[in-house]
């Protein structure tokens, strides 16, 4: 599949942009497949199918069925308008084979919009449409009305417009001031951070304006008014959008790079490197594709390279070799001339059109190399040496037989070597981790491995001294070497042995707050307080027993000495009274269980007077009763 | 009515608000609901057109990362595009802020333009505002600075996220262009969206959290390969970054639930890395024909700019068991029911909520019960019963989830103990005490009669 190395291009090319000024951005096979996939969408309106079918025919394709195509634009025609004869017109012109029929009305309706009264716009929609259907049309008019219109609407999409419409006329016309145009436009353009240039109305202004500038320039065969740089920023402005918004967008990227790759004076070049720039033992050949911004390639173009040189040691190791041409991909044998592993400024020049701009380029190749690891010794060494290390050596990519034990008053070592597997030569790359995974818990702590003079690698962990790189945690840690450079083909992750380390204070590891922070917290059940412990109920009832057994006796006493109530006389006080009296205790356990003090005493005070007026009575009664029994 | 409800709210404009009324009667919760709907779908309109400024490093991005800003005008952002230089920049005009979020897209700025500086991002962010910011390799000192006032440390300028393990085939040569696996997001798919097995391109700078601020979110992380330095200089010191520590986007909740996210690429939103295929280098690998680029990019700024993970409180209601309203004080080891209506925003609308660990608290300075609330219908609800203790209690819902706003809920009750008339009358342990009595009771009643109705018996007989 193609899109990744394409898109490594863009990569690339971004890279390189920020040396010297070359294109950043241009169409990359996939970026132009994706403009015809949008630019081939079913037509909608007449506009849509200009856009459509000129944009497509500006990229070099067409589409899909062209008879289709004239037959919508036949029935959508609308002989009265002149937007619609101008879409219509220019879209049969990209088409073979289709005739749009014009009457004497329509051509009166054109000519009647080339006037200082219509727009811009109009003038260049009427003036397209004549040179399109083959009528005739006085140039110099034109020029005159444009001129004039010029003066009133005085911004960059009418100017442009204006120019534009130019590009139909004779050319034996005179542009006058219109030429001029070109070069106050480009005055007006914004430079933003020296890489991009544009209007500020947008990408498609921008793009308008290259494709008028080039057209018309061809059109009259002068050189565009546009120094190498800013061709350079007004590609990059151009093509750095990668998804267009609607189809007069996509239209307007289709015609400019329509205009940048093919026009008489300034052709933009793309060097990229095919796939990733680099060159090792197994692939030496470094392959360049030289095209234009619609990634055609320039085969009539030669590529030389005037220098190459190390970027860290500065050595110039070539010097005007030529690239050879195959199959439109100019390759070079770059290790033919023994370059060390590492990075190289290539300047390549590119040669035979005088038309090309950008054609220094700075590049950066890569010579990549394979790495391998040598005298690998473990050892684990006691702090006052007083036994003798014992080492072990192990070879990758197996792991060392058994695991090593380090406490707190022993070492654990680790040397090995890293050597280029071409060359044999000893090699230091970027990243030479050792790294220590806990598997139980997650944790893992990298260390850097540094090489001594002689290059040998060597790596200690001091149990004591790192405990707190490790949180204290004892256990079992993988110990793996990572190695890994921008120039080894083979990256090493090699897990080299399993060690168990032991730390001497092994505190618990603090919480940490982020975990929980977010997690659920326990539950929490309320416990209710325990009723107290209550003696026997045994107890309590043969004390009730006890307690109730004094109003027995009184009973049975009394029943025994004969107690009566003989003299009880029905009379009302004497009813009342006890059963008033009744009352009152009852109400006393009534207060017990329901009542308050208050309610307790009001019933009282009812209650009570009654009795008492009740005994008052029954007392007396009673003694009037004793005294006439006397 | 001691009742006394308070709710901390999602929005800043209604937090405010609330945070006025101190005194509510249990009558007044019904108006009060009402309220929140009236304020909820004030909230809805503020969010579906969030006043987003976007600063840029130049206007061209705009472009190149047209995808990225047309899925968010698409989603009804309202964006002003700005060079971050600007001079006309201004974040808070007359002690106002003059937008909801803020994207900064420009890592290279040394000097922000007009009146935004990182003070006034940080108290943007301190505001509630919500912050995307994208960096790389060529980060300048501002968004340092922003980033460790949020407890995130980016690289020095010029360093890179480097993996010779897992870089894309299409590397340009520093292997800098890093394939992360979608294993290294975090688990949250609030976040970052729904799991896919997609890998993730990124090309840019890389950071580290702050170990002591805990609200610091490990968005994505390098492998373990993964290490952050100046790819073309030898490593001479232990780099800022190594391993699972390398942050490659970091997010942040505030706790004002403001949300900010630091990405350490640019690149990650750009259109090239959202169309791109990807494939790491590795022999053997898998091809995938599209990053996971624009479906985590959507997912983040969805969650950043809280159109995900916001949750609100509705109604609060609490009664004993059996009754309808709340009684003025709850009496100790009453059975109680509780209820409370919660709800997400959810494509601009709000629906209830689906969570199953939302725990309830009955708070008195420390808590006394502390159990999951079930889910009802659309509300949550448990019945308990209070604990033996009285004092004012606070029935508190503090949700706080990776992911989800911080959704707080209190409401102040009484719990009065046992009246004196509700304690137990007869405990069989007194027993001989109450027959004592009764017995003393019926004793005098009956002497009475016999005392005053006796007839004595003639002497003689």
């Amino acid at each position: 599949m193609a899109q990744p190395r394409l898109f490594s291009l863009v990569l690339l090319t971004v890279a390189l942009g920020a040396q010297a000024l070359t294109p950043s951005y241009h169409l990359s096979l996939s970026d132009v497949a994706r403009l015809q996939a949008l630019l081939s969408q079913p037509f909608t309106d007449l506009a849509s199918a200009y856009y459509s079918i000129v944009g497509l025919s500006k990229l070099g394709a067409s589409v899909a069925d062209e008879n289709d195509a004239c037959h919508f634009l036949k029935a959508q025609l609308d002989p009265m308008s002149v937007d619609s004869l101008f879409f219509a017109a220019e879209a049969s012109q990209a088409i073979s084979d289709c005739e749009i029929p014009v009457s004497n009305e329509t051509r009166d309706i054109l000519l009647a919009a080339v006037s200082e009264d219509s727009t811009v716009t109009q003038i260049f929609r009427a003036v397209s449409a004549l040179s399109s259907l083959g009528l005739p049309l006085a140039s110099q008019e034109v020029v005159g009305a444009l001129v004039a219109r010029i003066a009133k609407e005085d911004n960059v999409l009418a100017i442009t417009t204006a120019l534009q419409t130019a590009t139909r006329l004779s050319q034996q016309a005179d542009f006058g001031g219109i030429l001029e145009e070109i070069e106050d436009l480009a005055a007006r353009l914004d430079d933003l951070g020296g890489v991009y240039l544009q209007f500020e109305e947008g990408l498609e202004a921008t793009a308008l304006f290259v494709t008028a500038a080039y057209t018309l320039s061809d059109h009259v065969d002068t050189e565009p008014p546009l120094k190498e740089d800013q061709v350079i920023q007004l590609v990059n402005s151009v093509f750095s959008k990668k998804s267009w918004q609607s189809l007069s967008e996509a239209f307007s990227v289709a015609c400019a790079a329509a205009a940048l790759s093919n026009n008489r004076f300034q052709v933009p070049v793309i060097v990229s490197a095919q796939g990733p720039a680099t060159v090792s033992h197994n692939q030496p050949i470094l392959q360049l594709l030289v095209t234009d911004v619609l990634s055609n390639p320039l085969a009539s173009a030669s590529v030389v390279v005037e220098s190459a040189q190390a970027v860290v040691s500065k050595n110039v190791i070539l010097t005007q070799a030529p690239f050879s041409l195959r199959d439109g991909i100019f390759e070079l044998n770059f290790m033919t001339s023994q370059p060390a592993s590492g990075y190289y400024q290539f300047t390549v020049a590119i040669t035979g059109d005088t038309r090309l701009v950008a054609s220094q380029v700075e590049l950066k190749v890569k010579v990549s190399t394979e790495v391998a690891i040598t005298n690998m010794d473990l050892s684990v060494v006691d702090k006052d040496q007083s036994i003798g290390t014992k080492t072990s050596r192990v070879d990758y990519p197996f792991k060392a037989k058994g695991s090593f034990t380090a406490d707190s008053h022993q070492n654990f070592a680790m040397t090995f070597q890293l050597v280029d597997v071409n060359t044999g030569v000893e090699l230091t790359p970027h990243q030479t981790f050792v790294r220590l995974h806990n598997h139980k818990t997650g944790q893992e702590v990298v260390f850097v491995a540094e090489p001594d003079s002689k290059n040998l690698y060597k790596f200690e962990l001091d149990t004591a001294e790192r405990k707190s790189e490790f949180d204290s945690m004892s256990g079992t840690y993988a110990l793996h070497l990572i190695v890994g450079d921008a120039t080894l083909e083979n990256p090493i992750l090699w897990n080299v042995a399993d060690v168990v380390l032991k730390f001497l204070d092994e505190e618990a590891p603090a919480a940490i707050q982020s975990k929980t922070l977010y997690m659920p917290k326990p539950d929490i059940q309320h416990l209710f307080r325990e009723p107290e412990k209550k003696p026997p109920t045994v107890v309590s009832n043969a004390f009730t027993a006890l307690v109730l057994s004094p109003f027995l006796l009184l009973l049975i006493l009394w029943f025994k000495l004969g107690a009566n109530i003989s003299n009880f006389s029905f009379s009302p006080s004497a009813v009342l009274f006890h059963v008033g009296h009744a009352c009152m205790l009852g109400l006393m356990y009534v207060y017990w269980t329901h009542l308050n003090m208050f309610q307790t005493l009001k019933y009282l005070a009812i209650i009570g007077s009654l009795t008492f007026l009740a005994g008052n009575r029954m007392l007396a009664q009673k003694a009037v009763k004793r005294i006439a029994s006397k | 009515m001691a009742t006394r409800t308070s709710d901390r709210q999602t929005s800043r404009g209604s937090s405010t608000l609330l945070s006025n009324k101190r005194t509510l009667s249990m009558a007044q919760t019904k108006s009060n609901f009402i309220f929140f709907l009236t304020m909820s779908s004030m909230m809805h309109m503020a969010l579906a057109d969030g006043k987003t400024l976007v600063l840029l490093d130049n206007l061209n991005i705009r472009d190149t990362h047209s995808i990225f800003f047309r899925s968010l005008a698409d989603r009804g952002f309202d964006l002003s595009f700005k060079t971050a230089d600007d001079p006309s920049l201004s974040l808070i005009k007359y002690g106002q802020f003059l937008y909801d979020h803020l994207i900064i897209f420009s890592p290279s700025v040394e000097d922000f333009g007009g009146n935004i500086n990182v003070e006034t991002i940080t108290s943007f962010i301190d505001g509630g505002g919500n912050v995307l910011v994208a960096a790389g390799s060529d980060i300048g000192d501002p968004l340092r600075e922003l980033g460790s006032e949020c407890g995130i440390e980016f690289d020095e300028e010029k360093t890179a996220v480097i993996d010779h393990h897992h870089y894309d085939v299409s590397d340009p040569g520093e292997h800098t262009l890093i394939v992360a696996d979608p294993e290294n997001l975090l688990k949250a798919p609030t976040i970052v969206g729904n799991p896919s097995d997609k890998p993730i391109l990124f090309k840019g700078v890389g950071m580290v959290a702050d170990p002591d601020n805990p609200l610091v979110l490990d968005i994505l992380t390098g492998s373990s390969t993964s290490y952050s330095y100046f790819p073309d200089r030898p490593i001479s010191q232990y780099p800022h970054a190594v391993g699972k520590n390398t942050l490659l986007i970091a997010g942040l909740q505030a706790r004002n639930n403001a949300r900010v996210v630091f990405s350490g690429s640019l690149y990650f939103f750009s259109d090239a890395f959202f169309n791109s295929a990807v494939q790491k280098a590795t022999p053997g690998s898998q091809r995938y024909a599209q990053t996971g680029n624009m479906e985590l990019a959507e997912a983040l700024s969805q969650w950043v700019f809280k159109e995900a993970g916001v949750l609100r409180v509705g109604a609060v209601t609490h009664h004993p068991v059996g009754e309808s309203t709340p009684p003025a004080a709850y009496t100790i080891t009453d059975l109680v029911e509780y209820s409370v209506v919660i709800e997400m925003l959810s494509k601009g609308s709000w629906v209830p909520f689906d969570g199953k660990d939302i725990q309830l608290e009955f708070v008195r300075i420390d808590p006394f019960v502390r159990t999951y609330l079930k889910k009802n219908g659309d509300k949550y609800s448990i019945q308990f019963k209070l604990p033996d203790v009285y004092g004012v209690f606070q029935f508190k819902v503090d949700y706080n989830r990776l992911g989800y706003t911080h959704l707080y809920s209190s409401t102040q009750v009484s719990v009065r103990p046992l009246q004196h008339t509700q304690y137990d009358r007869f405990i069989p342990s007194a027993f001989p005490y109450y027959a004592s009595v009764f017995s003393m009771m019926g004793g005098l009643f009956v002497f009475s009669i016999v005392f005053l109705h006796m007839k004595e018996k003639e002497k003689s007989d």
